[in-house]
C-alpha cells in the first residue's frame, strides 16, 4: 500500500473541494470494505483519502407513508437489513442488505459505498495490467471466465458486484448526487456505465462528485417485491446470478413489474422484455415458462459461463413465481 | 527396561518407510474396551484449550524477540524465466532496510534434490523466490521489494499437465517434463484374460482439481543466534526434520540447532518439510546480528507452498453378473508443478477389494507452478473419487446394489500381499453407516419430483495411519506426585498434547490437572517422528504408555525396598502402593520418591515394533445425503455418516474434532476449492481467499461419528490408529455418488461447482 493523506470533511463542500481532476489522486472512503483491499494490493494508489463518514447527518434512514424511503449514503448495510419499515414496506432491499458478504462487512459497508464498489475480476484484482487499469486487452474474454458477464460486456467483461444496486434499480430509486456546490437527482437507471462508454469507471460520478443519498418512491399496497441471489458458497460471497423483482398485482393477473438481474452484466441489468411481459400475466408456471423464452435473448455467453443464462432464468422464474404466488 | 533394535516397516504420507529402531519389548497387558479405562477415549477438552481460547497459546507466528527484525520475499511474477540483470541498490538505501539477500550474495545451498538452489538464477514459477530483504519493520521491507529492479528473460512455460506431456512442450526441465522419465507401473495378475471373464466392462475416465493447503496459520520462522547457537520457531510439522535440514543447509551440528513450535494452526502436509524461509532468516539474522521474522502472506501460502496435484484418471473396471470383479485397469496422470513430487493417485485402486487382476500406469509430470506436497492423504482423495465413482458405475450396470457390490468383494486379506490385516471391521462400519443414513430407503437414480432433489452415496476408505517405532517419551515423575511427559512429537492442532496426559494419567492413575505436556521442542525432546502420514498416536501414545509403566514399576520395586515385601505382594492404586490384604500399609508416591532421595523420577518409553507379516490398515465407509437444486445446480450436502475402524479412541472430543475437519475439507475438494490458472500468462488467478473458495460455517452438513473398532491389540499396547486422513479420504466420493443419485447425471470432473451440475442438466 502507497502512503497517503487522510482527510475527515466536515461538510459536503469541503469534502468535494478535495478533488482534484482525477481519481487517481483523490479518492472516496465510504466504509472501506472495498477499498482497502484495492489499496492493499495496489490496484489503486490514490494520493489522498477523504473520509466521507466524517460528514454529519449521512446516516440516516427516513421513512415517511405517502412519500417514501430516504437513505444517507452512508447509512451502513446492516442498518438497512434490520430497518423494519424498510423490512415490511421495501423487503427487495432488506433481503439484497442481509445477503451482503459477512455481519462484519455490512456493520463497516455503506450503502453509498456498496454502489460504488469496484468489479471482482479476477484480473483487475490480480497481478494483471487489463483495460479496466489502463492496459490494452481484457484478459477475461480468452482466460477463465466463469464469473463474467454474458450481456453488456465489451471491450471489458466484468460484472457488477453489488447486491444493493440490483435491488435499488427494480425501485426504480432517485440519487441525490452532490456536484460543485449543489445536489442533483440521478436516477440510478443513468447512475451506472457500461465500458463500451467508459472502460475505467463502473459509474458516472467525477472526482469531487459525491452520492449523498438514495430515494425511493411509496410502493402500492398491492405490490410485493424479493431479491434472489445464487452465490457458489452460498455466503459470504458475491452473487454469481442475482434477480431483485417489484411487481403489483391486479386481481388473479400481474398489473406491471420490474425485474433486474445482478452478475449478468457489467452494470445490474434491467430485464426489459421480461419486465414488460409481466403487465397483464396471469403467473403459471407455464406463462412463466413462456416468457423466460424471451430473457437475455441477446446474451453473448463467453466459453465459460454459458450456465449463467439458465441460471437467471430459473431464478427470475422461482422469484415472480414465489411473489406472486 | 527391555529393549531390542528391530526392523519396522510402516506407511507415511507417499509410502512405505522402513526403519531399524530401538523398541520397547516389555509386555503389558492390554487394555481392553475403552469402557473398562477410567481417562483414555473420554470425551475430554483440550488441555491447552483454555490458551487456545483466551488468546494467550503463542503460536510460532505470535513469537517476538527484542530487537527483532521483520523479512520479506520478492517472488517471481512469471511462470518460467530467467533473471538478466538484478539491481538491489535502490532497495538498500531504504532507511530501515538492513539487508537484502539474492542469488548474487547468497552461499549457493542446493535445494530440491540438487536440482536447485535456495536462490536460482532460473525461476520455474510464479511465486518462485528471488530475494529477501531484512528491515526493521515489515512494511519497510514490502515497500523496498517493490524497489528491486529485475530484469527478466521469459521462457516458454506450461501450466497444465496433459499439455506437458505432449510432444513439443515447453520444458520444465532440460530432461524432459516426465519426472524419472517414466511412468510408475504396478500389476498383478493378468488384466487380458480377467477383462475375459467378464460379463460388464464399464470404462471412464475423471479428473480432479489442483487443491491448495491453506491452513490458519500461515508458513513462518522466527529464529535467533546466540553465538554459534541457533534457535528456531517454527510453524513445522517435524521439529527434528526441521533441525537437521537447517543444519545441514547451513553446515553446523545439528546439536546447536534447536527448533521449537508449541502451538499450530494447521499444516495439513505442507509443512513437513524444512522452508527456504528458514534458511533465509537465519542467513539474514547471521547478516544483521538480530533476531529475524518471517512470514508467507496468503498470496505466497498459495502459490508456494504446496498443493494436492491434480490428476485424470482413466479407469476400466471388468466384472461378473454376480458381482465379481475380474480385472481393473488404472491409467492416470498429475503434476508434480516446478519440482519433484508425487501426483499418483493408484493405491485405493491397488488395495480396495478382491481382484486378483490389476495394472495401474501413473505420470507424474513437470509444469511450471509451485510443486505438490503431501496434503491430508496424498494421493488417495483424488484416487477414491475416482475409483468409488466407476465402482458405482460397475454396481449400477449390474444392476446390484451399490453397497452389497462393495460387500462382494470385500478384500479378507490385503489384496497386494495377501497378508492378513491386523484388524478389519470395514463390515460393521458398512452396516451401521448404512443403518445411520437410512439407506433402506434410496431410490433409483433421478427418480425424484420436483425441482430439488435428493440423494445418498456410499464410499469406502483404506488408508494405514498404524504408525510404528521410532517414537519416545520421557516421563518425570515429581515428588508431589505431579508428571511431566516430554516428546518429540508435535501437536497440529489435533489434540496431541492432551490424549499424552490421558495415557499417562491412565497408567499413573493421577489427575490430569497434575500432568504436564512438552512437545515440539528439540532440545529437550526424545526423538519422535514428523507428524503425518495419521501416525502420530499410533506412534507416540505407546511410548507414553511404556515410559508410563515402567514408572509404575519403579514405584512399585522402590515401594518394595522401602516395605522390605516382595513386589507382587503390592497394589498400585490411584498412585498408591499397598500391600495386598493390609490396606493400612501404604507408600505414597511423595513417600517412595523422599525415601529415594531423589526429587524427580525418570523413565524413557518406546514404541513397540510393528508385528510382521500383517498388513495395518485403517477403513471406513462415509454416507452422503445430498439435495441438489436443479434450478441453480446448487448441491446441499445435508447430513454425512463417517463410520470408521480406526483402533482405540484416545479422546472421543478431539477425534470428532478430527473428523469434522476431514469431512469439511472433502466437502470443500468435493465441491468448492480449486486452484485456477491463466494458461495464457501461467499465473493463478485464485490466490487469496475469496477468491479460492473454502467452506464457510454455513457448509457444514450434519456429522454423524461412528467408531466401529475398540482396539488393535495387535499393533501396540494402545491399539491406537490415525484419524486424521482417514476421515477426508472417502468424503469428495461419498458426495459424487450421491448427487448422481439425486439427479441421475454423474459429474467426472471435481469440484462439482453449480455450472458443471447445470451444463450436465441441460444436457
Amino acid at each position: 500500500m502507497n502512503n497517503f493523506t487522510y482527510f475527515q470533511p466536515k461538510t459536503l463542500q469541503e469534502a468535494g473541494e478535495m478533488f482534484g481532476k482525477s481519481w487517481h489522486e483523490t479518492t472516496a472512503l465510504a466504509g472501506g470494505t472495498d477499498l482497502l483491499g484495492l489499496m492493499k494490493d495496489d490496484i489503486e494508489a490514490p494520493r489522498n483519502v477523504v473520509n466521507l463518514k466524517s460528514l454529519p447527518g449521512l446516516n440516516r434512514i427516513s421513512y415517511q407513508p405517502g412519500k417514501g424511503l430516504k437513505i444517507g449514503a452512508l447509512t451502513s448495510i446492516a442498518k438497512i437489513a434490520s430497518h423494519s419499515d424498510i423490512n415490511k414496506r421495501y423487503p427487495v432491499l432488506a433481503q439484497a442488505a442481509k445477503q451482503v458478504a459477512s455481519p462484519q462487512l455490512r456493520n463497516v459497508g455503506t450503502i453509498g459505498g456498496n454502489i460504488c464498489q469496484r468489479p471482482r475480476c479476477w484480473y483487475f484484482r490480480g497481478d494483471f495490467h487489463c483495460l479496466r487499469k489502463g492496459g490494452d486487452i481484457c484478459y477475461a474474454v480468452d482466460g477463465k471466465n466463469k464469473y463474467h458477464c454474458v450481456i453488456g460486456g465489451g471491450p471489458c467483461f466484468i460484472v457488477h458486484p453489488s447486491d444493493m444496486a440490483v435491488a435499488l434499480l427494480a425501485l426504480d430509486a432517485k440519487l441525490t448526487v452532490y456536484s460543485g456546490g449543489k445536489n442533483k437527482t440521478v436516477a440510478i437507471g443513468d447512475f451506472f456505465v457500461l465500458p463500451e462508454k467508459n472502460v475505467r469507471r463502473e459509474n458516472i460520478l467525477l472526482p469531487g462528485e459525491i452520492v449523498v443519498d438514495i430515494r425511493i418512491q411509496e410502493l402500492n399496497n398491492n405490490t410485493k417485491s424479493g431479491y434472489v441471489k445464487f452465490a457458489e458458497r452460498g455466503v459470504w460471497d458475491f452473487a454469481v446470478v442475482s434477480v431483485a423483482a417489484v411487481i403489483q398485482k391486479n386481481g388473479n393477473a400481474l398489473k406491471k413489474g420490474r425485474v433486474v438481474l445482478g452478475g449478468v452484466a457489467p452494470a445490474p441489468w434491467f430485464e426489459k422484455k421480461i419486465s414488460k411481459k409481466l403487465s397483464g400475466l396471469i403467473p403459471s408456471e407455464k406463462n412463466l415458462d413462456e416468457i423466460m423464452k424471451t430473457a437475455l435473448v441477446d446474451a453473448e455467453p463467453l466459453a465459460m459461463n454459458e450456465y449463467k443464462l439458465p441460471l437467471a432464468k430459473n431464478l427470475m422464474k422461482r422469484l415472480i413465481g414465489e411473489l406472486t404466488a | 527396561m527391555p529393549r531390542k533394535i528391530v526392523k519396522s516397516k510402516y506407511f507415511f504420507e507417499e509410502d512405505f518407510i522402513e526403519t531399524i529402531g530401538e523398541v520397547s519389548t516389555e509386555k503389558v497387558k492390554d487394555w481392553g474396551p475403552n469402557s473398562q479405562l477410567k481417562v483414555v477415549g473420554k470425551s475430554l477438552s483440550r488441555i491447552d484449550g483454555y490458551d487456545k481460547v483466551s488468546g494467550t497459546a503463542k503460536f510460532s507466528f505470535d513469537i517476538s524477540l527484542p530487537n527483532m527484525v521483520y523479512a520479506k520475499t520478492l517472488r517471481c511474477p512469471l511462470p518460467h524465466a530467467k533473471i538478466k540483470k538484478i539491481d538491489i541498490s535502490e532497495a538498500k538505501k531504504v532507511p530501515g532496510v538492513l539487508a537484502v539477500l539474492t542469488y548474487e550474495n547468497a552461499p549457493k545451498i542446493p535445494w530440491y534434490y540438487g536440482m536447485s538452489f535456495l536462490f536460482d538464477p532460473h525461476l520455474r514459477y510464479e511465486g518462485d523466490e528471488v530475494a529477501c530483504i531484512a528491515a526493521e519493520t515489515e512494511q519497510i521491507a514490502v515497500d523496498a521489494l517493490k524497489l528491486i529492479h529485475v530484469e527478466y528473460e521469459e521462457l516458454p512455460f506450461v501450466v497444465d499437465a496433459g499439455a506437458a506431456m505432449k510432444p513439443g512442450a515447453a520444458k520444465v526441465h532440460d530432461a524432459g517434463n516426465v519426472v524419472r522419465g517414466e511412468p510408475q507401473i504396478y500389476k498383478r495378475g493378468d488384466i487380458e484374460k480377467g477383462f475375459k471373464q467378464a460379463d460388464v466392462v464399464v470404462e471412464d475416465t475423471f479428473s480432479t482439481q489442483v487443491e491448495i493447503h491453506n491452513p490458519t496459520e500461515p508458513h513462518c520462522s522466527v529464529v535467533n543466534w546466540d553465538g554459534s547457537r541457533l534457535t528456531i520457531w517454527d510453524s513445522t510439522q517435524g521439529v527434528f526434520s526441521v533441525r537437521d535440514a537447517i543444519a545441514g543447509y547451513l553446515k553446523m551440528p545439528a546439536s546447536k540447532v534447536r527448533v521449537i513450535k508449541k502451538y499450530m494452526g494447521g499444516a495439513f502436509g505442507s509443512k513437513l518439510e524444512a522452508g527456504k524461509y528458514t534458511v533465509m532468516a537465519a542467513l539474514l539474522a547471521r547478516e544483521t546480528g538480530r533476531p529475524v521474522r518471517i512470514a508467507l502472506d496468503r498470496r505466497a501460502m498459495n502459490l508456494a507452498v504446496g498443493n494436492r496435484p491434480g490428476s485424470v484418471q482413466k479407469l476400466k473396471v471388468g466384472a461378473k453378473k454376480d458381482g465379481t470383479l475380474t480385472a481393473m485397469n488404472h491409467y492416470s496422470y498429475g503434476a508434480a508443478g516446478a519440482y519433484p513430487s508425487g501426483a499418483g493417485c493408484s493405491r485405493p485402486f491397488r488395495t480396495l477389494y478382491k481382484c486378483f487382476n490389476v495394472r495401474s500406469e501413473e505420470y507424474t509430470v513437470f509444469i511450471n507452478t509451485g510443486r505438490g506436497r503431501p496434503f491430508r492423504a496424498p494421493g488417495h482423495v483424488q484416487g477414491t473419487f475416482a475409483f468409488e465413482s466407476i465402482i458405482d458405475e460397475t454396481a449400477e450396470k449390474i444392476g446390484m446394489d451399490p453397497l452389497a457390490f462393495r460387500i462382494k468383494n470385500y478384500a479378507e486379506v490385503d489384496p497386494a500381499s495377501n497378508r492378513p490385516y491386523t484388524g478389519k471391521l470395514l463390515r460393521q462400519a458398512y452396516k451401521r453407516g448404512a443403518a445411520a443414513i437410512g439407506w433402506q430407503d434410496r431410490k433409483p437414480a433421478g427418480s425424484g419430483s420436483g425441482p430439488v432433489k435428493t440423494g445418498l452415496g456410499v464410499a469406502t476408505q483404506i488408508w494405514w495411519g498404524g504408525g510404528g517405532p521410532p517414537a519416545y517419551a520421557t516421563l518425570k515423575l515429581n515428588r508431589d506426585g505431579s508428571a511431566h511427559v516430554i516428546a518429540g512429537s508435535q501437536d497440529l492442532g489435533t489434540g496431541t498434547y492432551t490424549f499424552i496426559a490421558q495415557v499417562a494419567a491412565e497408567v499413573l492413575e493421577i489427575p490430569m490437572e497434575k500432568i504436564q505436556v512438552t512437545l515440539g521442542d528439540t532440545a529437550v525432546a526424545p526423538y519422535c517422528g514428523s507428524s503425518g502420514g495419521s501416525t502420530t498416536a499410533p506412534s507416540v501414545s505407546p511410548a507414553v504408555r511404556d515410559a508410563a509403566e515402567q514408572m509404575k514399576t519403579k514405584l512399585i520395586s522402590a515401594a518394595a525396598a522401602v516395605l522390605e515385601i516382595p513386589g507382587n505382594q503390592l497394589v498400585y492404586k490411584n498412585g498408591i502402593i499397598s500391600v495386598k490384604n493390609k490396606p493400612d500399609k501404604k507408600l505414597t508416591i511423595a513417600n517412595i520418591v523422599r525415601r529415594m532421595r531423589e526429587r524427580v523420577l525418570l523413565t524413557t518409553g518406546a514404541r513397540n515394533a510393528n508385528p510382521s507379516g500383517y498388513a495395518i490398515n485403517t477403513f471406513g465407509a462415509q454416507f452422503a445425503r445430498v439435495e441438489v437444486d436443479t434450478y441453480t445446480g446448487r448441491i446441499s450436502v445435508k447430513k454425512i455418516v463417517a463410520a470408521h475402524d480406526i483402533g482405540r479412541v484416545l479422546n472421543r472430543k478431539t477425534l470428532e474434532n478430527q473428523v469434522h475437519g476431514g469431512i469439511l475439507q472433502g466437502l470443500g475438494f468435493a465441491l468448492i476449492e480449486e486452484r485456477v490458472m491463466d494458461e495464457f500468462t501461467g499465473k493463478m488467478l485464485n490466490a487469496n481467499l475469496y477468491d479460492y473458495k473454502m467452506p464457510a460455517i454455513y457448509n457444514v452438513p450434519e456429522i454423524e461419528v461412528i467408531i466401529v473398532s475398540e482396539g488393535d491389540a495387535k499393533i501396540s499396547n494402545t491399539g491406537v490408529k490415525g484419524i486424521g486422513e482417514p476421515a477426508m479420504i472417502p468424503t469428495p466420493a461419498a458426495i459424487a455418488n450421491a448427487v448422481y443419485n439425486a439427479i441421475g447425471v454423474r459429474l467426472k470432473s471435481l469440484p462439482i461447482t453449480p455450472d458443471k451440475v447445470l451444463m450436465a442438466l441441460q444436457g
